[in-house]
């Protein structure tokens, strides 16, 4: 008989710094699971190169699995390894459908808890099964607790504070019946529920990291017209995109274009020449060109080799930032003495041909420093939505429509609770557990009770 | 179970005395009553036997949440009762008051009284109610005694003191009586009891045979019997003169002058707090609940003071209905000694004194019924000790007993312990009729119920089981039985004539279980994640500072705590979920070690 029921799954290799990302899976249903994913009865002990599909039948990567039956898993239970590209957007994808099939995160150190449970490690392991498992959870509390100083716990307090709010009013209602309290009120319950289920799916939906991994890493390339910007864009996507054309002031609007660089995923935006005496329709390019320039996270500046800067106003030097600035000298296939720049110190330099492919690794390579420096820089300050937390979050939701459907069909107030408390044990998920105490503290607040 | 037991009290007149409301049950307390009958409890049936109103609450919220609650007669409530243990067999009920507890090493061994006589015995348990230490108020006056008329017991206190037990003050409060002959009830609101009475115990004893219950020849009921009047309650409100006077008294209130040191509870506050605490509320209701048949007073639900009794006789003079209203009793608080009950083995037994254990109000609980859930609970334990045999665990999702002890031995309590449905996380599985069903596994393995009752349950729980499988998987138009009762909102749905000819008890439980299916599934998943760690029991003398990788601050805790499984260390504030991980890998290689 397995010792435990449930199936847990996490991310075995580090964040956002590998090309390959490893997802471990163990417990009852990873045989179940896998086969529903890979579409296929997974041969034991064998890589196989298969596509994941999620539970909606979208392909979310081409991955290398591997099944072991417990007789011969780490853990001792039926466990697959899931190997998959190491873009942090794929991770999450994976992760989520891995929770929306039944998988559960893995606390920190359980697997190796599993393992010597069911028998895997010896006795005199245990003390250091123990040491690894406090010193995993020590890293996981510390990381999670500076994501709940940020807008991520705030946000989840309030949320957490409206639905106590709603909770009271209706548990006030079942545990005081004989009390004068105001007439029970399902209409503004149900709004209020309402509000909360949209704010909640924003969180969900508009975390900036979220956003990060999902739309990449804006990546402008900017640069004097015909340094070759568009014929760079080109090279990197790997097939004409934008028009190459010999007449300055072609990209008017932009292009954009999502790339991978290793782990990370890209939009490049390609963007008019900064032309410093434009004619009527390309000022309006410029301008456009600024605007983009200040909503980048990554600026490709293209310099045509042995050509000046790009004559520039003194307030848009201020925008190129080393952490966030890559000096792109194109045309270094031609035999040109390369200048001096004055440029902010600490900004990298690549040289590189964007018509015969020069120096294009280099960039990528620079690219990829780059933008793992973006994604932990940005995440500091912006809500970080995790793939737990969004399984928490969904979890959240699940609850408050369950919630709502109820009031709307006249259920009884007894399964509204319920599903409520489904929601507050979601968001006690990300935030800590929540005690019953604060929603009675809240009930003897709000209520006179006591006949 | 057999045991031989004295019960010592200071007036076996007042033996099962109401001393505030008389009442029983009501919100999460009227299932409680049915779990402590389906534990083989003496409460039930004297709550049915001696009531004179019934009514069952929350009727329109869903099943689970609805309770049983009924007005008894007083008197009659305590004299049967009286009765019953008189007639209990292996019970001796002596009269004296218990002045110390006789320690030999770290375990009780028996009491002094204050008649010099000394009792001896292997366990002992304490009931001390409001009596310990009990100081009354009224206004400026102050009385010793645990309730009005009685007395305190005040040299007890010591003895807990000097086995490292910590004693802390709480408060409460009771409103005052009235005579009914000066009440106008023609200016209230008559609130009369439910035409089908819904009765507590789940064998009625006035019909059926299967008895566990002690018999009594003759009893002359003061209760309710099919066909005769139940007694109304009445409702009122206080009125604008009502805040006036209490506001500009305040000075006078016991609770507003500093006197009272010990620490009220949120859900019965006193009329002074309700008018301060709620300024904007114009008036606050109050209901006249009957104390009896045989008498004409009146308790003033939701009146309770420790103002002065001048203040007291205005006060309930400015209410409607109540102009010429004459007080038999003032209301008063009472100050009490308690113990932190975090001082406590789920089992009630004291973690500090071998073989003492603790029930009701001095663990910081207030309300018969939580005392009488305690009290059997203790008692069950106690000659478990005794035996050797292992102990009464009650989980929580086995019911609100289970809620109650784990709250209390567990996260403690700062005010008077109330439940509420709310305090229970699996409160859906909690419906009143599923008590002895629920709770059956821990009446077999403690011998609590008679064997014909035991039969009897487990015919019942089979019944259940057949019938629900049949409506699952039996169809009628558009899909199963159990389908087309899910479609139907309302009750009336059409049913196999079979299942109509069951009883109501059975059918009750049938259609709620296939009503609510989905959320109960649910609850039973969110169950089955902690068995695990509910079934690892802990040694109440594991050195947990000496554990590799557990978090000092996690292990003082747990040090402290004692819990007994791991899914109560869980529980614990400040023990988070990698701790209860290293005491799994921890406990597992011992375990292992050991074989």
């Amino acid at each position: 008989m397995p010792r435990f029921t449930d199936t847990i799954a996490a991310l075995a290799t580090a964040r956002g710094t590998s090309a390959i990302a490893l997802i471990r899976v163990s417990g009852p249903e990873a045989a179940r699971v896998t086969g529903a994913i890979f579409g296929l009865v997974p041969p034991a002990r064998r890589a196989t190169h298969a596509d994941y599909r999620d539970l909606a039948g979208a392909t979310i990567d081409d991955a290398l699995f591997t099944f072991f039956p417990a007789a011969g898993s780490y853990t001792g239970e039926d466990a697959v390894e899931i190997s998959c590209h190491g873009n942090p957007f794929i991770v999450q994808k994976v992760l989520e459908d891995l929770f929306a099939r039944g998988c559960r995160a893995a606390q920190p150190g359980e697997f190796t808890q599993r393992a010597f449970l069911n028998g895997r490690m010896d006795l005199s392991q245990a003390e250091a099964v123990a040491d690894l498992i406090h010193a995993r959870s020590d890293r996981a509390l510390a990381a999670a607790n500076q994501l709940l100083r940020g807008g991520l716990g705030r946000r989840i307090q309030d949320l957490t504070d409206r639905l106590l709010g709603i909770l009271a009013q209706i548990e006030a209602q079942i545990d005081f019946p004989e009390e004068d309290l105001p007439a029970e009120d399902r209409e503004s319950a149900r709004k209020a529920i309402t509000r909360l289920l949209a704010d909640t799916n924003r969180l969900l939906a508009t975390s900036h990291y979220g956003e990060l991994l999902r739309e990449g890493i804006r990546t402008v390339i900017v640069g004097a017209p015909n340094a070759g910007k568009s014929s760079l864009l080109n090279r990197l996507v790997g097939h004409e995109r934008a028009i190459v054309s010999e007449e300055p002031g072609t990209t008017r609007d932009f292009i954009e274009e999502r790339i991978m660089a290793g782990p990370h995923g890209l939009r490049l935006v390609d963007t008019a020449g900064l032309n410093p005496t434009p004619g009527a329709v390309e000022k309006l390019g410029v301008e456009k060109s600024h605007a983009q320039m200040a909503g980048a996270d990554l600026i490709l500046l293209v310099v045509e080799l042995g050509a000046p800067l790009p004559d520039l106003p003194e307030s848009a030097w201020s925008r190129f930032k080393p952490s966030r600035t890559l000096l792109v000298v194109n045309k270094c296939d031609l035999s040109r003495p390369q200048l001096d720049y004055s440029l902010p110190e600490g900004i990298p330099m690549v040289q590189v041909s964007a018509k015969t492919g020069l120096g294009i690794e280099t960039l990528v390579e620079q690219m990829i420093i780059m933008a793992g420096q973006i994604q932990t820089i940005d995440s500091e300050d912006f809500t970080v939505i995790n793939a737990r937390h969004a399984d928490a979050l969904s979890h959240a939701m699940a609850g408050l429509n369950a919630a709502a459907s109820q009031l709307a069909a006249n259920g009884h107030s007894e399964l509204v609770a319920s599903d409520l408390r489904g929601t507050l044990a979601a968001y006690g998920e990300i935030v800590g557990r929540i005690d019953n105490e604060q929603m009675l503290d809240q009930l003897f607040a709000k209520f006179c009770i006591g006949k | 179970m057999g045991a031989s037991t004295l019960l010592l009290t200071g007036n076996i007149d007042t033996i099962a005395q109401m001393s505030c409301n008389p009442a029983i049950g009501g919100q999460a307390k009227g299932q409680m009553v049915r779990e402590i009958d389906a534990l083989g409890g003496e409460m039930a049936v004297n709550a049915d036997v001696t009531a004179i109103q019934f009514r069952l609450l929350n009727e329109s919220k869903g099943a689970a949440v609805q309770s049983p609650r009924a007005q008894c007669d007083k008197k009659a409530y305590q004299f049967r009762l009286k009765h019953t243990l008189e007639l209990q067999a292996n019970l001796q009920v002596f009269q004296a008051t218990v002045t110390g507890l006789i320690f030999k090493e770290s375990k009780v061994i028996g009491c002094h009284t204050n008649l010099d006589i000394d009792f001896i015995g292997q366990t002992v348990i304490v009931t001390t109610g409001t009596f310990l230490r009990g100081l009354m108020h009224i206004g400026q006056n102050k009385n010793e005694g645990g309730r009005l008329g009685d007395f305190s017991a005040k040299s007890l206190s010591a003895s807990f003191l000097e086995a490292g037990i910590k004693l802390e003050r709480l408060k409460t409060g009771t409103p005052p009586r009235l005579s009914g002959r000066s009440i106008d009830f023609s200016k209230m609101v008559e609130q009369k009891g439910d035409a089908n009475p819904t009765f507590f115990a789940f064998y009625d004893t006035r019909e059926e045979s299967p008895l566990f219950h002690v018999e009594q020849t003759g009893e002359r009921r003061l209760g309710w019997a099919p066909g005769t009047e139940q007694v109304s309650c009445w409702m009122t409100h206080t009125s604008p003169e009502t805040a006036k006077i209490v506001r500009s008294n305040l000075s006078k209130s016991a609770m507003y002058s500093g006197e009272i040191q010990g620490v009220g509870p949120r859900y019965c506050p006193s009329i002074e707090d309700k008018f301060v605490r709620f300024a904007d509320k114009p008036r606050h209701l109050l209901f006249l609940e009957p104390e009896g048949r045989s008498t004409n007073e009146y308790y003033v639900n939701g009146l309770s003071t420790s103002l002065p009794f001048d203040v007291q006789v205005d006060m309930v003079r400015s209410v409607p209905g109540l102009e010429h209203a004459l007080l038999l009793r003032p209301a008063y608080a009472v100050e009490y000694d308690f113990a932190h009950p975090t001082q406590l083995f789920p089992t009630l037994e004291s973690k500090k004194v071998e073989n003492l254990f603790f029930a009701g109000q001095i663990n910081g609980t207030s309300g018969y019924e939580e005392a009488a859930g305690q009290g059997l609970v203790a008692g069950v334990n106690a000659v478990n000790k005794m035996r050797g045999t292992p102990p009464m665990l009650l989980r929580r999702h086995e019911g609100y007993l289970g809620v109650l002890i784990d709250d209390l031995v567990t996260k403690g309590t700062n005010e008077p312990y109330r439940m509420f449905t709310s305090r229970a996380e699996h409160r859906l599985l909690f419906n009143h009729g599923s008590a002895e069903l629920r709770l059956i596994e821990h009446s077999k393995a403690h011998g609590l119920l008679s064997p014909a009752r035991i039969r009897n349950i487990e015919a019942k729980r089979e019944q259940i089981t057949y019938w629900i499988e049949f409506l699952e998987t039996n169809r009628t138009k558009n899909g199963s039985w159990a389908d087309h009762i899910r479609r139907e909102q309302h009750e009336k749905a059409a049913l196999p004539e079979a299942f109509i000819r069951e009883s109501s008890a059975v059918r009750d439980e049938v259609l709620y279980r296939v009503r609510y299916q989905g959320y109960l599934a649910r609850e039973q998943r969110q169950i089955a994640k902690f068995a695990d760690i509910e079934k690892i029991r802990l040694s109440p003398t594991l050195d947990y500072l000496s554990i590799r990788g557990l978090r000092r601050e996690s292990a003082l805790k747990l040090a402290e705590a004692k819990p007994m499984t791991l899914a109560q260390a869980s529980r614990i504030s400040g023990v988070n979920p990698a701790d209860i991980s290293i005491l799994m890998v921890m406990l597992s290689s011992k375990d292992k070690q050991g074989d």
